[in-house]
């Protein structure tokens, strides 16, 4: 389990469109948005073209990727094809973490600009409140959450959206108490806009870059969370995902080996692909980072 | 004989030449005052005389010869040295002393240490030895409550008492050249004045010549012997300092001299006014 | 002298502070939670007993009004008592006591592999910037920052024990192994490997990254030209100035992200059997047993706490520039 902070720098300038061009240019970070665009494709259209459904018994088990008689990632104790198993549950899983890290974005982004903005009293107060929830290890406590509010999906995007807000409210708020201080923030209050409008026109757009590659990294850390819960067998039992085939093939890691490698891949090339946007994204918006 | 005779020194960046065909000489224990205005050329001429411009830049020292004379009497040119030569010179033969002594001390070793680790490196003393040594360099740079202050940190000393620190640093194995690169640009002014008498009263101690780099007139007016003009990476004019300043040849050093301002100038006016600027500041 | 006693309390004081609101927090989730409490702390006897429960609700309080029973839930806490474990029946704290051992052996030999490589690595590649070593390390950190741990920890499992058949992939010592304390700790030393490694890695390869780019800044500064004019060897430069500061960042991220490694360790933990107090939470979550679960909670809750003040002072040997008493 890993943390934003270390890899946002939130000294970033603005510029969208140089921004885009910029981002273009950047192989890598265009090959991830390539790659990523292809497996949310395929999440949503492959378990009907490939038509296997992932539950159901579809070969004999234990059959190995090269082996003939089974599908092309083999099949698990069950017989159960692993590659409908990766596409079915890549579903789930890009679901579960693209709504609770907006979960944790939303709420970070709530609590950190009112940090950042008003200062005082709502500053000290906010910080105190992330500091709790910051004190304890985050897996822990969304097992607990997970344990208190029970097994189901909706439940599960709760728990992590509630576990991961920490970090998106820090990183607003260093970016809100960086740009109030700006003239043009100024200029805005001087002409007697309220706090609101300062707050979500003023402020907030010029905010948005390091903001928008921590919302990217977020998505990676959601995935990596969720599968891990699933892995533990924390979640609804009913759905597939990457995290729980691998849970469930766990004990037969040293026999089928196949079962619980790709869809860990699966995680690791999706993550990668999110990870090379976030790093485009941050290199677009501050390119004296470049090569860092 | 010079100490140190530059000459033909060119030094480019990738196609920008920072420094075009530079030549002058320093003789031993004299003040050189090399002036002019901010990339003209003047620090990477320095660097280039220690070889440090070459580390971490694009910087290539194109062409020219570094004659540097060893207290036996031998020269050497120093651009064809290697690395384990060169490191035998700097902070020993020759050592440098740069503009911002905060940022040029490094912030978590004491200062005492950061003394006696030029004194560790070339004269090779033990650690009690050299940090007795820097104790004297101390009273040397005239630096009060020394026993205190030795063990003190960068950030916890003034700004004039870190310039009196990055001198004995600089001295403390006995240079026969110190080059000064602005050493007072980054301090107040009452205390420019003390650390430009500290450096000349050590240079009458000690014998060392001096390169002081500069862009302050006005400084090389006090303490140079003689004077180097330099404009866009090129050397404009050399000469003893009271022909530079009384009869200066070229239009820019004209310019240069004029520009700084004189107390009085503007008695019996009311109004300010524009002062004249004589020759070109092309 | 006084100042840093101070400065010591102060920090000390704040970090209990947050002790309290976190076990606060936990109690307040507790009562917010769907379903009977006393269900919950109840775990699995409690279903169809009702005797039992009506135990339970007397023995915790349960019918007192919210306050009297957050204090003393508090006082109990501040005690050193966290309530006794439903399927132990025992002492939650000694039971997590007794594990502590094997997951601060894990969670400290994965923290220290991962600083000492990470950091020699960003040193190295720092010092040949555009080298394949370097790109490697940067395309190294994204995928180890996109890599579950417990999928490397399954990953290691395949490689080592089915192919190459070296270092073992389960528990903490061999039952079978007769020898003395010497071949024991070896044989410990042997099973700690693979999970140390599996949790370490993927925190070594940002950490690599991490401190390649504050160490290319520390090689700019104004100092360490100092250094060099000084006749000071380019390995004493780099060795002695730079890396001392450069390692700031790498020491206040490590710091930063304990928590982050308690969670990893507990993956860690459940894939290697290994017998540390992540493993405990899991089984416990099974076995619904709700003290230990809170219980543990806030125990690796105030783990994290005092590794945040350790790395505080950590940081403060390191930097002399924030250590107090100093003038400024």
């Amino acid at each position: 389990m890993t943390d934003l902070g270390i890899a946002i720098d939130s000294s970033m300038g603005t510029g969208s469109r140089g921004a885009f061009r910029m981002f273009l240019r950047n192989k890598a970070a265009v090959a991830g948005f390539v790659v990523f665009t292809f497996i949310v494709l395929v999440t949503i259209f492959g378990p009907p073209i490939y038509g296997v459904e992932a539950h159901k018994m579809a070969a004999g088990p234990f059959l190995g990727p090269g082996d003939d008689a089974g599908p092309l990632l083999g099949t698990d104790y069950l017989g159960r094809d692993i590659l409908a198993g990766v596409i079915t549950g890549g579903r789930t899983t890009l679901f579960v973490a693209a709504v609770a890290g907006a979960m944790a974005m939303g709420l970070g982004l709530v609590v950190g600009s009112l940090a950042g903005y008003f200062g005082g009293w709502i500053d000290a107060l906010l910080m105190r409140v992330t500091e709790i929830f910051q004190a304890m290890p985050s897996l822990l406590f969304s097992l607990v959450l997970i344990y208190l509010m029970g097994p189901g999906t909706w439940k599960e995007t709760l728990a992590i959206g509630l576990t991961l807000w920490a970090l998106p409210a820090r990183l607003t708020r260093a970016e809100f108490l960086r740009v109030r201080e700006m003239e043009f923030v100024k200029a805005s209050r001087a002409i007697g806009s309220s706090d609101l409008r300062i707050m979500t026109r003023t402020i907030l757009p010029n905010a948005m870059p390091p903001l928008l590659v921590a919302a990217t990294l977020l998505v990676v850390i959601a995935i990596l969370f969720h599968a891990g819960l699933a892995f533990l067998g924390m979640v609804d039992i009913n759905t597939i995902s990457w995290g729980s085939i691998m849970g469930k093939n766990r004990g037969y890691t040293l026999t089928a080996w196949w079962t619980v490698a790709f869809p860990g891949i699966a995680i690791v090339i999706t993550g990668l692909s999110i990870a090379l946007i976030g790093d485009g994204l941050q290199d677009a918006f501050n390119p004296k980072l470049r090569g860092r | 004989m010079a100490l140190l005779a530059l000459n033909d020194l060119t030094v480019t960046f990738d196609d920008l030449t920072a420094v075009d065909s530079v030549s002058f000489t320093i003789e031993p224990g004299e003040t050189l005052g090399v002036v002019g205005e901010s990339g003209s050329g003047k620090s990477v001429t320095a660097l280039s005389i220690m070889r440090l411009i070459e580390m971490g830049t694009r910087a290539k020292i194109k062409r020219g010869q570094a004659e540097f004379t060893m207290p036996d009497g031998s020269t050497i040119d120093l651009l064809t040295q290697n690395e384990a030569t060169m490191r035998g010179i700097r902070g020993n033969q020759i050592a440098m002393i740069f503009q911002e002594p905060l940022t040029s001390l490094n912030p978590v070793y004491p200062v005492g240490e950061q003394i006696a680790e030029s004194l560790r490196i070339h004269e090779r003393l033990s650690r009690k030895s050299a940090m007795a040594r820097a104790r004297q360099m101390f009273d040397l740079v005239r630096i009060p409550e020394a026993d205190k202050r030795i063990r003190q940190y960068p950030h916890e000393m003034s700004g004039g008492m870190r310039q009196r620190i990055m001198i004995a640093i600089a001295l403390c194995c006995g240079p026969r050249l110190l080059i000064a690169d602005e050493p007072t640009t980054a301090l107040d002014v009452t205390i420019q004045a003390q650390i430009l008498g500290l450096i000349k009263q050590l240079q009458v101690e000690t014998g060392t010549a001096v390169m002081l780099i500069t862009h302050d007139m006005g400084v090389i007016a006090e303490v140079a012997d003689r004077v180097v003009v330099m404009n866009q990476s090129k050397v404009v004019e050399q000469g003893p300092v009271e022909q530079i300043f009384h009869s200066a040849k070229e239009p820019y050093t004209q310019g240069l001299i004029s520009a700084v301002p004189r107390l009085g100038s503007m008695a019996g006016k009311d109004d300010p006014e524009a002062f004249h600027l004589a020759g070109t500041l092309q | 002298m006084i100042a840093l006693a101070r400065s010591i309390g102060i920090r000390l004081g704040q970090a209990i502070g947050l002790l309290l609101a976190v076990v606060v927090i936990v109690f307040l989730l507790i009562q917010i939670a769907p379903g009977d409490a006393a269900l919950y702390l109840a775990g699995e006897q409690g279903v169809g007993d009702a005797e039992f429960l009506a135990k339970i609700r007397a023995d915790y309080g349960l019918d007192q009004p919210l306050l009297v029973q957050l204090g003393t839930y508090v006082g109990n806490v501040a005690q050193l008592d966290l309530g006794e474990s439903t399927y132990f029946s025992q002492p939650v704290l000694g039971l997590i006591l007794e594990r502590l051992v094997a997951t601060a052996l894990l969670a400290g030999a994965a923290l220290l592999f991962s600083v000492t490589i990470g950091v020699a690595l960003g040193v190295f590649t720092a010092r040949r910037p555009e080298s394949p070593a370097s790109h490697g390390v940067t395309v190294l950190s994204l995928v180890g920052f996109a890599t579950p741990v417990f999928w490397l920890a399954l990953m290691f499992i395949v490689m080592f024990a089915a192919k190459w058949g070296i270092l073992p992939v389960g528990g903490i010592e061999d039952v079978r192994y007769e020898g003395g304390w010497f071949g024991e700790t070896v044989d410990t030393l042997q099973h700690l490997v693979l999970p140390a490694i599996s949790l370490g890695i993927i925190y070594l390869a940002i950490y690599s990254r991490l401190a390649r780019a504050s160490m290319l800044e520390v090689l700019e500064s104004d100092y360490i030209r100092t250094a060099r004019a000084k006749g000071a060897h380019e390995r004493v430069v780099v060795y002695k100035h730079a890396l001392r500061n450069g390692i700031i960042p790498v020491v206040t991220a490590a710091g930063l992200q304990i928590g982050n490694l308690l969670s990893g360790a507990l993956l860690v933990e459940f894939v290697f059997a290994w017998p540390g107090i992540g493993r405990l939470m899991i089984t416990s979550i099974f076995r619904r047993d709700s003290p230990m679960v809170v219980g543990i909670v806030i125990f690796s809750a105030a783990m994290v706490i005092i590794a945040n003040l350790l790395t505080d002072l950590v940081y403060r040997l390191i930097d002399p520039r924030i250590r107090v008493g100093g003038s400024r």
